[in-house]
């Protein structure tokens, strides 16, 4: 079992945070919003609260940008969107992916049939 | 019942706090903050009345551990127990010092006792060395 959740923390090291970069690709979405969608994935995130050192890396390395914004209803909610820098990032992530899956799966055989 | 689930929050806060240590002061203020506001948004979108839901919103985040572990992976440092070792060592020092003075009074008292009662001179003349000192005090 403990080999089961090293196996997905591996794999989710290096491509959550491209999952995250996708959320807020479109519009701008705040801290809840990101962590409750990422949430709801069962193999993705650990715990909602594990987001939040992830946005603030993202956000440091030029990644995401962030503001607070006054809400309606309740307490300010922090908004994240993508930078420039981020959405080569993302793009670039992409592509990779791609021939990197197609790799693995060929590999591993986890591919289509040929 | 608002100030004991204040209380709650309060507390998960301080023990992820405990666990920061190493961490950057900004990023570990970011964090808390980050949490403190992702609390008060699930409380006032969801219109959390009781202190059930209050811990399902915080088991949801992740206990403190946990959240702490991804905070300093990100942050690339480690855990370290903020408790330095050195302020352990002086109430050990300090009770063998105490207890070398009884030992000494113990042995001048002794040796004195035996001087009085038997009129003798002591057999080892050097040990009367530190001897003489508190005499002119009492």
């Amino acid at each position: 079992m403990a080999d089961v959740s090293q196996l997905s923390t591996s794999l989710r090291r290096g491509t959550l945070e491209f999952c995250v970069l996708a959320l807020v690709e479109t519009e701008d979405r705040y801290g809840n919003e990101i962590v409750r969608r990422l949430g709801e994935e069962p193999n993705l995130a650990a715990g909602e609260g594990t987001i939040y050192p992830l946005l603030s890396r993202l956000r440091r390395s030029g990644w995401l940008e962030s503001k607070w914004v006054e809400s309606p209803s309740g307490p300010p909610r922090r908004y994240y969107g993508l930078t420039l820098d981020g959405r080569s990032a993302l793009d670039h992530f992409r592509t990779e992916w791609v021939s990197f899956r197609h790799t693995v799966d060929r590999l591993v055989g986890t591919g289509e049939a040929v | 019942m608002k100030t004991q689930q204040n209380d709650v929050v309060a507390e998960y806060l301080r023990e992820l706090d405990q666990r920061l240590a190493g961490i950057p002061v900004l990023q570990r203020r970011e964090l808390l903050a980050d949490l403190e506001a992702h609390i008060a948004a699930e409380r006032a979108e969801r219109h959390v009345s009781g202190e059930g839901e209050l811990i399902e919103i915080l088991e949801r985040l992740g206990s403190p551990e946990v959240v702490a572990a991804a905070a300093h992976e990100e942050a690339g440092t480690v855990f370290r127990h903020p408790a330095p070792p050195r302020r352990r060592l002086w109430p050990w020092l300090v009770g063998a010092g105490a207890l070398l003075v009884v030992f000494a009074f113990c042995a001048f008292a002794l040796f004195f006792a035996r001087v009085d009662s038997s009129e003798v001179p002591a057999p080892g003349p050097a040990v009367t060395a530190p001897v003489p000192e508190p005499q002119p005090t009492s």
